[in-house]
């Protein structure tokens, strides 16, 4: 090989006997736990990630989802049960092969301390490496598919806009809510201040709440609707929806109020336009402009 | 091991005393991080309610706010029986222990001086506990010092007694050390409660609605 | 590995104090008998001279007198200062501002030195007697929560009726809560932080022995004023006590906040103890890299409850004062913020949670490696973890707060915080899932609790990511899926927890073995019955059941009969589990110095443990975790990086 003034060529690699990376994979799949652990895991894995519609089952029997807040807050739901499936089937593969497995050894029972036949790891670089970015990247995940769900559902409520700064091409129809010991109040001050126990309200049609209380802490909470505020003694909170089912939902109380907290419920029916401004003209509002 | 003993040894567990006295050291450090807790929840009451100012009732009645001398004269107090505590301790580490004492008794004066004081601007506020958030609030700030005082008395009493006695020593005088260290917290924490107490009196928030009510 | 060092017979060539009076003093006379009699006396004492001083006529104890709540929180401090009085509390510190410093002899008294069993009813400063009382108290606790447990799920169970009225329902969930949580904070720091951890770092008594004694005898002064809530009124409320609800309970509230604010300081001069134990009494040679991690989580909680309790305090003095002198803290007509209160409270509330959670977790992944015969996985990852949680776990608390319309826009970054701190928390996880593979298990009740307690960690972690997202939270908070969710924590994942690092250590401090068969029997039965009980809850709040609520849709019937069946069940399964406790506390096998073959310090000294722990203190050379056998895999991985040569190297 020249060392003067001819143009560098590559160099071939001197062969060694270094094995190819994917040795080590290879070796370590080899090992009989290895498969039966992966194999476990997909099951569980698999096994696991169903059981989200079994919860959006449970949370859809009184009718939900009956706004897009709430179809949000579901799809969330669904989707972190997804996300973490991996890691509780991975948990739950290496405790039941550590009980039930053969080739970590088998259970070992009896009154005296067992003989030290367990391998001596006291750390594994790749494990470790695995595990943290794995679980960074599971979190980092979430956070940010909650801090866009928040974004979206804030947009949705108006979350805590100001009258002032609410979109002006549809204007919700304004609520006040007071909670009080131990009834929920709602008042249209744009329907003329109208006042009902029940909460009617047309399909389809933003609503915008600010809610007090005149005694303690309670929490205003439209079920099917996804959307929850705590009713504060001398302070004012808002949030907001559009309901886009018709129907009858539930309001309840979520913060202990007292002695009939837990009969502190109403009812939220979500009626057609014509329906609603049927009922504000009955309630001696006027129609709504 | 040979019996000879250089430094002095505990006369409970053996151990020399300067490694008790490290370890105890770092014992009052935890207090002292505990206590400075229990300002600062003070401090946030203070000044979150000070910002609210809900349903308009910061303010107490007519605007009667407390002087702001007092405040700063009870910590002068605490600040003048803390120094002369380090003195007494830089003193008997050089092997004068007439300077602890001397000093452990002067202070002792003017902490219970500092004490009446405390308790004379309590009952004489323009206001009553009664009277709104900013008393509420000044009130507690006023009484928590009259507690750490209450303490800062028996513990400089102590002082005077054990170096009277000679159990504070030059060779040993850590708990005069932790003693003084504690006051100097007092003096922090005064500090900053005189601080927010005489600065931040007027709420700025002017816009809450009234209590019951969607509109300020 | 023991070379000598300090002799306990030194000491006695030290040059005493004057000994004031016989060894002991003034604690030769006092105990428990002693002290509730000084409480009960001065508390009646105060109350009548109180009660003509302020006028309460009428027989109207309406709970808005001013002056009749002022009376009762006296009265209340009388009984603590009578109590702490009446059982010597005082004569330390009187001692030492007047000078009469404490002899060998007395020291030794007060070590319970000679008094056979009489010592667990006195102030004595033996860390083993205060971590024997703390274990007592803990498990009557135990039974104090669970029977209101049981009060509440019949309620919960007998849909049809009102079994109790509103009111005393309220107070029964929110007694159960308080005692419920005030014993998880104890259960594994009290009992083994005191009696375990000491022994396991070589020394012969914790930092400050007479602190330790306060503060356990500080525990026991609050837990009466709590406990009579149910007798004056009830506390009426959940155990946040959220104002200003809390001012409309009558008087029994105030037991409560006296309690809490007692109980603070009883933790923060622990929490003192314990670090300053940890830090400066390792015996020589036990360095940063060879402690054993159960002292690593029990610093780590230690630090959180000095630093965050003192929040709490001051929230329950700041409403003791809202009702005593009619400041408005917490009064919103006067200027009060409600918002106040539950920053206030949460600022301690989530740490406490890991102070909870914490000691078991450590304690766990501490028998582990010893049922395992493994060394620990990855020390460092570990230190990490606790370390993480202590710190990250100061900036989540909004998240309690998602839905009180404080800070709408302290969502985000909140919601980033508590994720953050499920990446620590994993680090424990890996921990104990590394510790645990490949391992050998060997399936005693102990080891047994770990795969319980991991099971119900993934459970309440997995739910616990749900709640962390605000929009989820906005469904679920204030619903009965957040109760099932931190049961699953708190109880699932720590009291299990703890009761798998007791039977662990059952043999040290009792000196007997623990019936396994019956305790494993009794703690299956509520392993499973805890599922039934609490799935079933889960379910409850998907459906859109509130929290705290007595009565409800018939919707949610169903779920309320399994979970009221499971909870019956787990009663039971206590009671058997509490059954072998006492049983084998009393007549179990005697137990040998170290039944398990672990390789921690308090198993290299013998059972009973002497009083001054070891004859003569041990010299460490090496970690705890020396376990196991040369990986047989490892000789492939040798055989891969010596491969990494070029050919024919030698022939270079």
């Amino acid at each position: 090989m020249s060392l003067t003034n001819a143009p560098e060529t590559e160099q071939p690699e001197e062969p060694t006997n270094r094995p190819a990376p994917s040795y080590r994979i290879r070796e370590w799949l080899s090992r009989p736990y290895a498969r039966h652990f992966l194999v476990l895991f997909i099951i569980f894995t698999v096994v696991i990630m169903p059981s989200a519609w079994l919860v959006l089952h449970f949370m859809n029997q009184s009718g939900a989802p009956a706004s897009a807040i709430m179809s949000e807050i579901e799809k969330t739901i669904f989707v972190f049960t997804f996300v973490s499936a991996p890691l509780m089937a991975m948990a739950l593969a290496i405790l039941l092969y550590s009980l039930l497995g053969r080739d970590w050894g088998g259970k070992v029972h009896g009154e005296e301390p067992p003989m030290q036949e367990s391998p001596a790891i006291r750390t594994n670089g790749t494990a470790v490496i695995l595990w943290i970015t794995a679980t960074s990247l599971l979190a980092g995940f979430l956070v940010i598919w909650g801090m866009m769900e928040l974004a979206t559902i804030t947009a949705n409520s108006y979350g805590s806009t100001a009258p002032n700064q609410q979109p002006k091409d549809v204007k919700p129809i304004d609520i006040n809510v007071t909670g009080a010991q131990w009834v929920w109040n709602f008042q249209y001050p744009d329907q003329r201040g109208i006042q009902s126990d029940t909460l009617v309200v047309p399909v389809d049609t933003p609503l915008y709440f600010n809610v007090t209380s005149v005694d303690v802490i309670h929490s205003f909470w439209v079920v099917e609707l996804g959307i929850k505020i705590d009713a504060n003694p001398g302070a004012v909170t808002n949030t907001g929806v559009t309901p886009n089912k018709l129907g009858t939902f539930n309001i309840r109380c979520a913060e202990l109020c007292g002695m009939h907290h837990a009969y502190m419920q109403t009812k939220i029916q979500v009626v057609s336009q014509a329906e609603f401004e049927n009922w504000v003209r009955v309630m001696g509002g006027e129609k709504t402009s | 091991m040979s019996a000879a003993v250089e430094s002095p040894r505990s006369a409970t567990t053996g151990e020399a005393v300067k490694t008790v006295a490290r370890r105890n050291r770092l014992g009052i450090w935890l207090c002292i991080i505990s206590d400075a807790t229990g300002t600062v929840a003070l401090l946030i009451s203070y000044t979150y309610l000070w910002s609210l100012n809900v349903n308009n009732q910061w303010a107490p009645p007519k605007n009667a706010w407390a002087d702001w001398w007092p405040f700063w004269a009870i910590v002068a107090g605490i600040v003048i029986a803390t120094a002369l505590i380090w003195w007494g301790i830089a003193g008997i580490a050089k092997g004068h222990k007439g300077r602890l004492a001397g000093a452990a008794v002067l202070a002792s004066l003017i902490l219970i001086a500092t004490f009446v004081g405390q308790i004379v601007q309590l009952s004489t506020f323009p206001f009553g506990p009664a009277d709104g958030a900013y008393a509420s609030a000044t009130f507690w700030l006023c009484l928590a010092t009259a507690f750490h005082l209450a303490m800062l008395g028996l513990l400089v009493l102590a002082v005077s007694i054990r170096t009277g006695k000679g159990l504070i020593s030059p060779d040993n005088h850590s708990h005069a050390r932790f003693v003084a260290m504690y006051m100097t917290w007092v003096c922090i924490s005064a500090a900053l409660g005189a601080l927010v107490a005489t600065t931040m009196l007027a709420s700025p928030n002017t816009q809450m609605p009234l209590f019951g009510t969607f509109t300020g | 590995m023991s070379v000598m060092t300090t002799d306990i017979h030194e000491q006695t060539a030290v040059p005493q104090p004057k000994q004031h009076g016989k060894p002991g003093g003034f604690l030769r006379h006092t105990n428990i008998f002693t002290g509730v009699v000084t409480g009960l006396v001065l508390a009646i004492i105060t109350f009548a001279i109180g009660s003509k001083i302020v006028p309460w006529g009428n027989q109207n104890v309406d709970f808005d007198q001013v002056g009749f709540q002022a009376l009762i929180g006296i009265t209340y401090i009388a009984w603590v200062i009578g109590f702490m009085a009446g059982i010597g509390a005082f004569a330390g510190p009187i001692r030492w501002v007047l000078g009469h410093d404490l002899t060998h002899a007395d020291a030794e008294y007060m070590a319970g030195k000679g008094q056979g069993r009489f010592k667990y009813w006195k102030y004595t400063t033996d860390h083993k007697v205060v971590g024997i009382q703390y274990l007592i108290m803990t498990l009557v606790l135990f039974g104090l929560g669970g029977f209101l447990a049981m009060l509440i799920r019949t309620e919960l169970g007998i849909t049809w009726a009102e079994v109790f009225t509103p009111n005393f329902y309220n107070s029964i969930i929110g007694t159960h809560g308080i005692v419920m949580i005030i014993a998880m904070i104890i259960v594994v720091a009290g009992p083994l932080g005191n009696f375990i951890m000491p022994i396991m770092i070589g020394a012969r008594d914790m930092a400050f022995p007479r602190l330790n004694a306060l503060s356990f005898w500080l525990l026991f002064a609050a837990v009466p004023p709590l406990v009579s809530n149910l007798l004056l009124g009830g506390i009426r409320d959940g155990w946040t006590v959220y104002e200003p609800l809390g001012s409309q309970s009558p008087v029994g509230m105030i037991g409560y906040q006296i309690c809490i604010i007692v109980f603070a300081f009883s933790t923060g001069i622990a929490s003192v103890n314990l670090i300053t134990t940890a830090f400066t009494m390792r015996a020589r040679g036990m360095s940063w890299n060879r402690v054993p991690i159960f002292v690593i989580g029990i610093i780590s909680a230690a630090i959180m409850g000095l630093v965050w309790f003192p929040m709490f305090q001051y929230s329950q003095i700041l409403a003791l004062s809202d009702r005593m002198l009619a400041t408005s803290f917490f009064n919103p007509l006067m200027g009060g913020s409600v918002w106040l209160y539950e920053n206030l409270f949460w600022l301690l509330g989530h740490p406490e949670v890991y102070v909870v959670v914490i000691p078991g977790t450590a304690a766990l992944i501490e028998l582990m490696t010893v049922f395992l015969r493994k060394p620990l996985f990855s020390y460092k990852m570990a230190i990490a973890g606790f370390a993480g949680i202590t710190g990250i776990s100061a900036i989540v608390w909004v998240h309690h707060m998602y839905m009180t319309g404080w800070a709408p826009s302290a969502g985000y970054p909140f919601m980033l915080s508590t994720e953050l701190i499920s990446i620590p928390f994993g680090f424990l996880v890996l921990v104990m899932l590394g510790t645990m593979w490949r391992g050998k298990p060997w399936t005693r009740l102990p080891m047994m609790c770990v795969y319980a307690v991991i099971w119900n960690k993934i459970i309440g972690v997995i739910t616990g990511v749900y709640l962390s997202d605000v929009p989820v939270d906005q469904y679920m908070h204030g619903s009965m899926f957040v109760v099932a969710h931190f049961h699953y924590m708190l109880m699932g994942a720590g009291l299990f927890a703890a009761i798998g690092a007791i039977s662990y250590w059952f043999p040290k401090m009792t000196g007997r073995m623990l019936n396994e068969r019956i305790a494993s029997i009794g703690f299956w039965v509520a392993f499973f019955a805890f599922q039934l009980t609490f799935m079933s809850m889960f379910v409850a709040g998907l459906q859109g059941m509130p929290r705290r609520v007595l009565q409800f849709d018939n919707a949610f019937n169903i779920s309320n009969w399994l979970s009221t069946i499971g909870a019956y069940c787990i009663g039971i399964g206590m009671v058997i589990f509490l059954f072998a406790i006492i049983t084998s506390w009393r007549n179990g096998k005697p137990a040998p110095a170290n039944p398990w073959g672990a390789k921690t310090l308090e198993w290299q000294t013998s059972t009973p443990v002497p009083l001054e722990n070891f004859p003569v203190l041990p010299v460490v050379t090496s970690d705890p975790y020396g376990y196991g056998v040369p990986d047989p895999y490892d000789a492939v991985e040798k055989k891969m990086s010596e491969a990494d040569q070029p050919v024919g190297a030698g022939a270079r």
